[in-house]
């Protein structure tokens, strides 16, 4: 949706505000100014309009004066009157407010307004107790008073119209000055009640005036002690409240201050929460997709979007700290072994086949582990790379696992809190999903389809909770479904056992052909392509939801590609371990070269007896399996954009166009749009990611691929649906939180956090490449800096945290605390549900009543009936229904089963509460009608809980 | 601009205006002048098509309506009085304007009134019901024919049956009321009018 609050309001006239808000700065600023600048005119033609600082203080004065002078006739006039009243005991001061108000009535008829005021204070004596301002002297006193005002505010305008340019023109300054007040009258927010138009102006005005003189009296009033406090009190308080808003005493400028930064402060925040939306990158492309694809396909971008952030995190960690400072201050290309081109590469190493494969100059490059240096610390600022190096690879697993579980946690409060509100879902989206404000076609179209898409949502919701059929066929076709499925992923579970196997034996023969290299990439390439069709097609039988369906989609599909992981890291695991025996034997020969290396590049001053190019050196297995990840991810990428490019794009355009020319309607029939794949894709980004994770600690650039990777995916298949898809026939509604696609996230940076562990753990690093070489584990190099840059108890405090004694029992800790929060949060999860049934529960009941009372129960419409007035209107009522219903009825009949039962879809289900009233008579004779729509609010809405909503 | 609106609104004609929509003194020459620039048969009153020319009422799918509710019965004209008082709606509550006796006939801008307004754009036959049929027309402008009729029927069938309290397979207006209990109309059903 566009706009997630159900939004009602209704512009009438949009120009309207933008054409006034254009015209806000010399317009509102002249009616700002107008009435100071006219009052003053008024009473003092004689000064010259330029007004300087000290004019300005006495019109400030005069205003004073001014108001004060429309308050002294009537007080003058109320003077005497109260004098007679004051002494007087509240009875007879009602009695005399009766006879003004009689007079009043006759005289002006205007103020109709405050006479009915007038009359509920008669009614209740306690009413005036809490606003002493309608009081005796109000009455008299509003006449003249308001009569004056009136006339002044006519005089004011006049005065206005005419001369309002030379006002304008008088002084910038006092312009500005005057600002200040007004901006406090003539306010543009409207719902604040800071604002007061001229004429609210003039009414609190009175008001505190009115307050003024009632504290001045208190005194001599006949009334009990506490009210007499109480009166005061409020005035007071009143007083207090508007006094700095009229001009008059010493919190006005304050005052005015005050309101103009509230206001400034309200802008602000408006602002700054639209620009907050507008700095979100890719929202609009996103919501774009949304109204036209629904909530499911937006929700794969904003996990992409999501991915694209945390690796941009990642990947400031990874070039900041290891990969620039390598570059900058470690040694140049070229001057170690590790950092050179072999000799026997070197004619080739510029080749674009070579390049493209990550060889030659890319493969001794600050994009793998290999280029690194073991130096403990370089450049002038000491910058420990080889610890930086470590540090980061550890340190981006970690923040990725808090970032996903943080989120994870996130999401799952918000759907908490969110309560859906299923009660008036239709009706809300009937009347208040169009937002009245949209004036661009374009948007307009979006917003169509916005409602369109989430109409259809909601219509599968509904349909999936009305869904009880046969409840032992769909046992059975669950079942069943399911164990196909656990057939198909045996099969290819066994399949990719068997030709992994295979290619072990074929490693053992010298020569082998094109099929045989690639027979296990031809194998999954295979599986990838046929098995997830073939599970969709399975879980049809199941007849799920789509939204569950998708998951269950996921999780298939998920369990087939961890077959396709497990080979490509059985591979490379076997290709370490022969690795690992090569450089065994090459160690030996290259030590006793390095030795005299670096003895004649000691003594002979910097000039290699030998070149770094033809240093025999070994093969380096880091640098290997960070090629391996590189290649992949490289190839998933061309592949994936491939699929896009030629499964929708050429498929669009060949439906496209040769529908003119064809046998068959190429659209409705068989190539047909094709649908955006969500599982497919979503899937597709969780295993790259586990790809990075994976290959990041062994090739540090591999996390800058990704980048680009994530960004022109953001944009390619953006365009592509956009262009190419077409809706889901079932558009539904994706669960609130991506909460599913991250757990699977999270089991596959399990995952992948395993083998890396594993080898930094159990391998021995390459002697003569990377950060780590010359030590006999990775994790060295924490002891190392522990061991020297550190003082001694510190190394003393880790080993004692490391011995098992401690970690045991930590873990059993932590275990026992996520038992214990497990617990509870069950505990809250039930309580919470049982509160929303009881809530419904509430509802129902208040509904059935209802239902009760107006139809259903005998006794009370007899006697309804009996009322000549009421007759009528039931009686038309009842026929209206009758009429109303009798259509839909023979509908019903008519169409026997066909249409009638899918209109029964989005009705409700029948009884499922506890019935509280025995059936009564009236509504048997009304049930086919009832049959039809159901039985409104008998029968709770809210899902089974067996199906979660989300 | 204020001057030349004003001059052609005579004093006695704003204080009856203000008397009855609450608009302060600027804000209804303001609005008039606004009036005028609409009124493009420059004969002081609307006409449909004037209002058809503004293209967030052209591209509102309830459009029509709104227009329609501008106009008294059986009229096709709507002079700035009539105007007035439909804008009146759409005035900001404020604190001034809350009543303190229930004897005063509410304001044009309270919740009522607002939420009457809408729930006549929906009543078409003006029954003081939103019948099935109406909810159709309603929606078939919203959603065009991309769901089918079908699909529209239950979904009409289904709003009613939300909001239909009393069994008679309509929506009245306190059901109306009900249903929009929980949104902030008095927010929503606002538009800030410059003082």
């Amino acid at each position: 949706m566009m706009h997630p609050s159900h939004r009602v309001g209704i512009e009438i006239d949009a120009d309207e505000i933008t054409e006034t808000e254009e015209e806000d700065d010399d317009d509102g600023e002249e009616e700002v100014v107008k009435q100071p600048v006219t009052s003053r005119k008024q009473q003092h033609t004689h000064k010259p309009p330029t007004a300087s600082k000290d004019e300005e203080d006495s019109s400030e004065e005069d205003a004073k004066f001014k108001h004060r002078n429309n308050r002294r006739r009537p007080r003058v006039q109320n003077g005497i009157r109260k004098n007679n009243t004051d002494h007087e005991d509240d009875e007879s001061e009602e009695e005399n407010k009766e006879t003004a108000k009689n007079s009043r009535t006759k005289t002006k008829k205007n103020h109709e307004v405050e006479e009915s005021d007038d009359d509920s204070e008669l009614g209740e004596n306690r009413k005036r107790t809490k606003k002493p301002v309608h009081n005796n002297n109000r009455n008299n006193r509003a006449n003249t008073n308001k009569k004056l005002k009136d006339e002044q505010n006519k005089k004011q305008k006049q005065a206005n119209n005419k001369g309002n340019k030379k006002g304008k023109m008088s002084n910038g300054k006092d312009k500005k000055k005057k600002k200040g007040k007004p901006s406090s009258s003539s306010s543009d927010s409207s719902d604040s009640d800071d604002s007061l138009s001229e004429d609210e102006l003039a009414k609190v005005l009175e008001e505190v005036e009115e307050k003024k003189k009632l504290i001045a009296i208190l005194r001599t009033k006949a009334w009990r002690m506490k009210r007499k406090l109480v009166t005061l009190k409020e005035s007071q308080a009143f007083i207090e409240k508007f006094e700095g808003a009229l001009g008059k005493g010493k919190g006005r400028k304050f005052y005015a201050y005050k309101v103009m930064m509230m206001k400034k402060w309200i802008k602000f925040k408006r602002d700054f929460e639209n620009f907050k939306t507008s700095c979100i990158p890719w929202e609009m492309k996103i919501k774009e997709i949304e109204s036209h694809f629904g909530s499911s396909v937006a929700s794969y971008f904003i996990f992409l979007r999501w991915l694209y952030g945390m690796n941009l995190v990642l990947f400031s960690l990874t070039f900041g700290l290891v990969v620039i400072p390598e570059v900058l201050m470690g040694l140049q290309y070229g001057s170690i072994p590790r950092k050179t081109v072999p000799r026997k590469e070197q004619p080739t190493a510029m080749d674009f086949s070579v390049l493209w494969e990550f060889g030659g100059y890319m493969k001794y490059s600050a994009l793998f582990y290999g280029y690194y240096n073991n130096e403990r610390m370089i450049g002038v600022f000491k910058y420990r790379l080889p610890l930086a190096y470590f540090m980061v690879g550890v340190g981006s697993f970690g923040y990725s696992l808090m970032v996903v579980i943080r989120t994870m946690t996130r999401n799952a409060r918000e759907s908490g809190v969110d309560g859906d509100d299923g009660d008036f879902n239709f009706s809300w989206k009937m009347f208040t999903s169009w937002d009245y404000l949209i004036g661009n076609p374009e948007t307009a179209d979006n917003k169509f389809a916005s409602i369109t898409t989430s109409f259809k949502e909601s219509i599968v919701d509904e349909e999936e909770n009305q869904k009880d059929e046969n409840v032992h066929l769909r046992r059975f076709l669950i079942v069943s479904a399911n164990f196909l499925i656990f057939c198909c992923l045996a099969g290819s579970g066994y399949l990719i056992f068997y030709v992994v196997k295979k290619s072990q034996k074929y490693s053992a023969l010298e020569t082998l052909s094109w099929y045989q290299k690639n027979e296990i990439d031809i194998v999954m390439a295979l599986l990838g392509m046929f098995v997830p069709p073939l599970f969709e097609t399975i879980a049809t039988l199941e007849n799920y939801h789509p939204r569950i369906a998708l998951k269950w989609q996921l999780w298939r599909m998920f369990a087939l590609f961890l077959g396709n992981l497990y080979t490509f890291l059985l591979a490379l695991i076997d290709q370490v371990n022969t690795q690992l025996a090569e450089e065994e034997s090459i160690k030996n020969k290259t030590l006793a070269v390095i030795n005299s290396f670096n003895s004649t590049n000691s003594t002979s001053e910097g000039i290699p007896a030998i070149d770094p190019a033809d240093f025999p050196r070994g093969p380096c297995w880091e640098t290997g399996v960070g090629l391996e990840f590189t290649k992949l991810t490289i190839s998933d990428i061309l592949v994936t954009y491939g699929s896009i490019l030629v499964g929708d794009f050429l498929n669009a355009l060949f439906v496209r166009f040769f529908n003119y020319c064809w046998c068959w309607d190429l659209e409705y029939g068989f190539p047909s749009y094709t649908e955006f794949d969500i599982s497919g894709n979503v899937l597709g980004l969780i295993f790259n990611q586990g790809m990075i994770w994976m290959g990041t600690f062994y090739s540090p650039g591999l996390i800058g691929i990704n980048i680009l990777r994530l960004l022109t995916s953001m944009y390619f298949q953006c365009w592509a649906v956009m262009c190419c898809n077409v809706p889901q026939s079932r558009v539904f509604k994706a669960s609130g939180s991506n909460n599913f696609y991250m757990s699977l996230l999270l089991l596959i940076l399990f995952l992948s956090l395993l083998p890396v562990v594993y080898t930094i753990m159990t391998f021995t690093p390459s002697f003569d490449c990377g950060p780590f070489s010359g030590k006999t584990k990775m994790f060295d190099v924490i002891m190392e800096t522990i061991q020297y840059d550190f003082p001694a108890f510190i190394g003393k405090l880790f080993g004692y945290a490391s011995n098992p004694g401690l970690i045991l029992p930590g873990i059993l800790l932590m275990v026992l605390a996520i038992y214990y929060l497990n617990a509870t949060s069950k505990t809250y999860e039930a309580a919470n549900l049982e509160l929303k049934k009881k809530m419904q529960m509430l509802r129902d009941e208040q509904k059935n009543r209802r239902n009760n009372k107006n139809t259903v129960n005998p006794m009370l419409q007899d006697l309804e009936d009996l009322l000549p007035n009421n007759a009528n209107v039931t009686k038309s009522e009842l026929d209206k229904v009758v009429i109303e219903k009798q259509p839909a009825i023979t509908n019903g009949v008519t169409k026997a089963n066909g249409k009638y039962g899918k209109e029964m879809t989005l009705a409700p289900p029948p009884l499922k509460m506890v019935v509280t009233k025995p059936p009564n008579p009236r509504q048997a004779s009304h049930l086919p009608g009832k049959q039809r729509s159901g039985t409104p609010g008998q029968g709770p809405r809210r899902p089974p809980p067996g199906q979660p909503k989300r | 601009m204020g001057s030349r609106a004003s001059s052609l609104l005579r004093e006695e004609e704003i204080e009856e205006i203000k008397k009855e929509t609450g608009f302060s003194h600027s804000q209804i020459t303001r609005l008039y002048s606004r009036f005028t620039s609409l009124d493009k048969g420059e004969n002081g009153t609307l006409c449909r098509e004037d209002f058809q020319r503004i293209p967030e009422l052209a591209i509102n799918p309830l459009g029509d309506r709104i227009i329609n509710a501008f106009f008294p019965e059986s009229e096709d004209q709507v002079n700035f009085r009539g105007f007035m008082r439909t804008l009146a709606h759409f005035r900001p509550i404020e604190d001034s304007d809350k009543s303190k006796d229930p004897l005063v006939p509410e304001p044009l801008n309270s919740r009522n009134n607002k939420l009457l307004f809408a729930f006549r754009l929906y009543d078409l036959d003006k029954d003081d019901k939103i019948s099935r049929e109406e909810l159709l027309q309603v929606l078939r402008m919203m959603v065009g024919v991309n769901i089918s009729e079908e699909q529209l029927g239950s979904i009409a069938d289904r709003t009613i049956q939300e909001a239909d309290q009393n069994g008679d397979l309509s929506i009245s207006f306190t059901e109306f009321q009900k249903v929009l209990e929980k949104v902030d109309v008095e927010q929503k059903m606002s538009i800030r009018f410059l003082h």
